[in-house]
């Protein structure tokens, strides 16, 4: 084993160098976001921009407080995030195990539907869907946003993938045990599926929670609106908002995310995985 | 027609207090003039006003309007909805799912680049009847209005709505630059020579463009297109709208030239004196006085210009805002009329409010239509000088003196001052235009051919205007 | 066995019906829009095939669709090998602070909404006082019209996309990493295989099927396009940024022709099929699953 150790060492360092690098390009918008944030408009275009600012102007970020409803939109994104992501792990990780694991006519050909319901833009199919939710009586309500993303194909294939990736011998010793169905999948299969849960639900948080187009649309009231739509408002009617106080919307919009992925991701992803299988 | 009592320039906390009903009842009780038995109708009636700004306002505006509507009829219902977007196309995109989801506001507020779209597809009332009714009401608000606004919202010699606010396409620089180059402010009648002279010296201040603009309809390099005499498409007028001169400006000799609406023939693209414009954007940039232009709503121009990178650029009174809440200080920058090429010719848009069709609520939404225009209602919808008001008596010295220019006059003065100031060519197929305008603009500035560019775009036009 | 059969459809039957209300109900309803004419304001036009015949001799169209297909490869395949390298170094630090804090850098892009990241990177990338251009220059590299040329409007695009997108594979690949056996893993350093042999002969094809997943996916996501467009480029300069779903978006809600919009999307759709019809073929030879 430590024959290799040298080249093994370096690779490891080199290993960091790029992550580094990597972690600079991933950043940098992010912290030029957040430094012209706390300058004026006027120094949002000075070269080299100052990466730490030295005298930082929190009048912005008061400003985003005063110009819109920052909380009410926060709550409302909270609220719809918070439930499409608790009803898509749930409704996708019993669609993604079913057709991953169990047999059942017709299977094949109901997935692939599934798929193609991917292929549509939204753009699309927006005005059928809003005719829908119109007459289902959930226009502009948050319910316009929730209930169409209560269950979703992407949800369902990625769980799918990762089920068609764990033994099937655990599910079949369970059966022979004299577990049911559904003892199979609560008791053996849905423990192992934390970590892709977990991913599924951080993509779906991300995705939901910038999502722009279908509140910008389904929504009319203001004190519905989402975080996304409602920062719009910082740009002012033609674009006449101030810039640093647009970027400071920006950058209160991330923290909370932020806080929840830095918070969430130890748990999820690395944590019970590190049992072997037997 | 007094909406709510104080002076312009308010603050968001006094519009908030004063959005208040003791405040809107005291002032109905000015009204004095509107003598109108309030109806009751036995179906509780909902006006929805849509309007394309800062959603903030709308609850103020409603608490406003409200008295007002239920004077009317007591059991109706207003609701008041802003939507943000950096240009008119988002704006119309939300109100066309509306309307095909079923839903659709009663009144809208459109600018020139809707106006023949609403008009020409039978989506909005033609106001005629309702003005010729309650002239005796309006007669003071034509009066501060310049005609050329009026007739900007008129399509086929029916208004199709009243008029709350505009921006014509004036030349805004930087003093500071300027003042580093050792200029002074140019002539009134300044040329385009000049203007290009005065280029080539703010040009040689390092780390500065000389001049800059952003690829839209307006106010881009059609305000060269204009200032050269030529155009996108056949500028006509319709006849008709006599009605209106008549009654709304009697004896005013002002209104001899007016008629019935603009109306925009066959395309013109490829004309030699739009090309000639066109090719000239493309020499600035050759000559390093301008750099490549953004697509879009102008927000990085205007933060360019904020931190003093830009010499010129293009701009309407809603700059006045936009760059004061970039933090530039009222002498930092000033504005004048756009140089004379081969005329002296500017572009402008107005917006005004139209009632739809599909409206169940058409006479409860003229209400409303009518205090939307009037003069203290501008402050309430627009608060900062995000725009420009039509109305004379609003373009005072108090209203810049926070955000400046020093020379704000030019943005109305624009309007009395030159025979030929002509809207922005938007014809009912404005959205195809404004999109074939945007692409083969930025084709020609990426292939420095503007010939073969406008070319393609005649044929786009053409084949637009079919449809 | 029936019970096994009830058992699978009740699992499905919650995504099931909300897919097909929300998405294929109106994705029909779309389709059924293709045969007619309708510019949203008057009642709809019965059209017959006729949107059909105008889409296979529209230049512009076809030309949109060899775009949206180009940067969709060029975004997924970036996407793919980055966010796999990225996963694979992550993994390989033995601090968890350090995982946890790469992790969470990673992640971070995919949080900002499009048109945020539109209008900041609409200033990083200003092609005379942005700051990409600024710290090229200290390169010695002459500015580059990053939005008003060809080459670098179609760049700018798939570099934004790839920033923001790489978070999606990387999580993906971090969570497929981690639920690589630990036992099969000590099975292969025993047989003495090196961090390369192990990479190639163990963990891709345990993962392959997360490689499956995020170019499926990834294709259809990068196929329609439409964020940066929209904000950054408005599909020029001239046509060459102009993505399919940009197009659908123009024709159906500033040109009013929702019928030929619609057709437009069908056509996309049976594009999309192919395509991922032919990625799951692929599969077939080179994904493995347990």
């Amino acid at each position: 084993m430590s024959s290799s150790a040298f080249p093994a060492r370096a690779g490891r360092a080199i290993g960091l160098l790029v992550l580094i690098v990597a972690a600079i390009a991933a950043l940098a918008p992010l912290v030029w976001t957040l430094t012209t944030s706390l300058r004026t408009p006027a120094e949002a275009f000075t070269n080299p921009p100052a990466w730490i600012p030295l005298n930082p102007d929190w009048a912005n970020y008061s400003a985003v407080f005063e110009q819109i409803p920052l909380f009410s939109f926060f709550v409302n994104s909270v609220i719809v995030t918070g439930l499409i992501v608790i009803g898509q792990t749930i409704t996708c990780m019993m669609s993604g195990y079913a057709f991953a694991m169990i047999r059942f006519p017709g299977r094949g050909k109901i997935f692939m539907l599934f798929l193609a319901t991917m292929m549509v833009p939204l753009q699309a199919t927006m005005i059928p869907v809003f005719v829908l939710i119109k007459w289902m009586g959930l226009a502009n309500s948050l319910g316009a946003l929730i209930v169409p993303a209560l269950g979703g194909a992407f949800g369902t294939f990625l769980m799918r993938q990762y089920f068609l990736q764990m033994p099937r011998e655990l599910g079949e010793a369970a059966r022979i045990d004299g577990a049911s169905p559904l003892q199979v999948f609560w008791k053996v299969y849905a423990p192992l599926a934390l970590p892709p849960a977990a991913a599924l639900a951080t993509l779906n948080f991300s995705g939901f929670w910038s999502e722009f187009y279908r509140p910008l649309i389904f929504l009319s009231d203001q004190s519905t609106y989402t975080l996304p739509l409602g920062l719009v408002g910082l740009q002012g009617n033609l674009g006449t908002g101030s810039i640093s106080v647009v970027l400071a919307g920006v950058v209160v919009a991330l923290i909370p995310s932020v806080l929840l992925f830095a918070f969430a991701q130890r748990y999820f992803i690395e944590g019970i995985t590190t049992g072997s299988f037997r | 027609m007094r909406l709510v009592s104080g002076s312009g320039g308010l603050s968001r906390r006094t519009l908030l207090k004063a959005g208040s009903a003791a405040a809107g009842m005291g002032a109905l009780g000015a009204l004095g003039g509107l003598a109108r038995p309030a109806l009751a109708s036995s179906v509780a009636a909902t006006i929805t006003f849509a309007y394309f700004g800062d959603p903030k306002q709308a609850t103020s505006m409603r608490e406003s309007l409200l008295p007002l509507v239920k004077k009317v009829d007591q059991n109706a219902d207003l609701k008041v909805v802003g939507y943000n977007g950096t240009d008119w196309n988002d704006f119309f995109a939300k109100i066309l799912t509306q309307i095909a989801a079923g839903a659709p506001p009663d009144i809208v507020g459109v600018a020139t680049e809707g106006v023949q779209l609403m008009a020409g597809k039978d989506l909005a009332v033609p106001l005629d009847d309702y003005v010729k009714r309650d002239m005796a009401e309006l007669k003071e608000m034509f009066a501060d209005v310049d005609p050329i606004l009026i007739e900007g919202l008129m399509y086929d010699g029916h208004l199709f709505e009243l008029p709350v606010n505009f921006n014509a396409g004036n030349m805004f620089y930087s003093t500071k630059l300027f003042k580093q180059a050792g200029l002074d402010r140019p002539a009134d009648n300044w040329t385009m020579d000049d203007f290009q002279s005065y280029a080539k010296k703010i040009a040689a201040i390092p780390d500065v463009n000389a001049f800059d603009w952003i690829v839209r309809l307006w106010g881009s390099w059609t305000c060269f297109m204009y200032a050269n005499g030529g155009n996108l498409l056949e500028e006509q007028r319709f006849d008709g709208g006599q009605w209106l001169w008549d009654a709304a400006y009697p004896g005013n000799a002002s209104v001899k030239s007016r008629k019935g609406g603009w109306k925009w023939g066959a395309p013109t693209a490829n004309s030699a004196p739009t090309v000639e414009a066109l090719q000239l954007m493309i020499d600035l940039r050759k000559q390093g006085l301008a750099p490549s232009p953004d697509v879009g709503g102008g927000g990085t121009l205007q933060g360019l210009f904020a931190s003093n990178r830009i010499g010129m650029t293009i701009g309407g009174g809603f700059w006045a805002g936009g760059l004061h809440n970039a933090g530039m200080t009222p002498d930092s920058f000033d504005v004048q009329y756009f140089p004379k090429w081969k005329e002296q010719k500017h572009l402008f848009g107005v917006v005004g409010n139209a009632i739809l069709k599909s409206s169940k609520n058409q006479d409860l939404a003229w209400e409303v239509v009518k205090q939307l225009s009037a003069a203290d209602a501008f402050d309430l919808q627009f608060p900062g000088n995000a725009t420009t008001p039509v109305r004379r008596s609003l373009m005072t010295p108090e209203r810049y003196k926070t955000t400046g220019p020093e020379h704000w006059s030019v943005f109305y003065d624009t309007l009395t001052k030159f025979e030929n100031t002509t809207p922005i060519p938007a014809p009912p197929y404005y959205n195809a235009l404004a999109n074939a305008l945007n692409r083969r603009t930025t084709e020609a500035i990426a292939s420095g051919d503007a010939k073969s560019a406008l070319d393609g775009l005649q044929k786009d036009l053409e084949a637009a205007s079919k449809t | 066995m029936r019970g096994e059969a009830l058992f699978g459809y009740l699992m499905i039957l919650p995504a099931l019906v909300i897919v097909m209300l929300f998405t294929a109900g109106p994705i029909v309803a779309s389709i059924g829009l293709s045969f007619y004419q309708w510019d949203v304001i008057s009642p709809p036009s019965f059209a017959g095939l006729s949107n059909y015949e105008q889409l296979l001799s529209d230049q512009t169209v076809l030309h949109s669709f060899w775009v949206t297909l180009g940067l969709a490869v060029s975004i997924v395949v970036l996407e793919i090998l980055v966010g796999l390298g990225l996963a694979l170094l992550v993994q390989q630090r033995r601090s968890n602070v350090a995982r946890g804090t790469f992790r969470t850098i990673f992640y971070l892009p995919l949080l900002a909404s499009a048109s945020s990241v539109a209008i900041v990177m609409g200033y990083m990338f200003d092609q005379k006082f942005g700051v990409i251009n600024y710290y090229l220059g200290l390169l010695g590299i002459p500015n580059i019209p990053w939005l008003t040329s060809d080459f670098g409007a179609t760049a700018t695009i798939v570099i934004i996309a790839v920033w923001q997108q790489v978070g999606f594979a990387f999580v993906l690949f971090i969570a497929a990493l981690s639920s690589v056996p630990k036992d099969v893993l000590e099975a292969a350093q025993i047989d003495g295989a090196g961090p390369l042999r192990t990479f190639f002969a163990v963990k891709l094809p345990m993962i392959s099927p997360t490689v499956l997943f995020i170019s499926v996916v990834g294709m259809i996501g990068a196929m329609q396009l439409f964020d940066q467009p929209y904000v950054m480029t408005k599909g020029g300069p001239g046509y060459t940024t102009t993505t399919t779903v940009l197009l659908i978006y123009q024709t159906a809600f500033q040109n009013l022709q929702f019928g030929y919009g619609s057709a437009i999307s069908v056509m996309l759709l049976v594009v999309l099929i192919g395509l991922t019809a032919l990625q799951f073929l692929g599969a077939r030879k080179l994904v493995f699953y347990q």
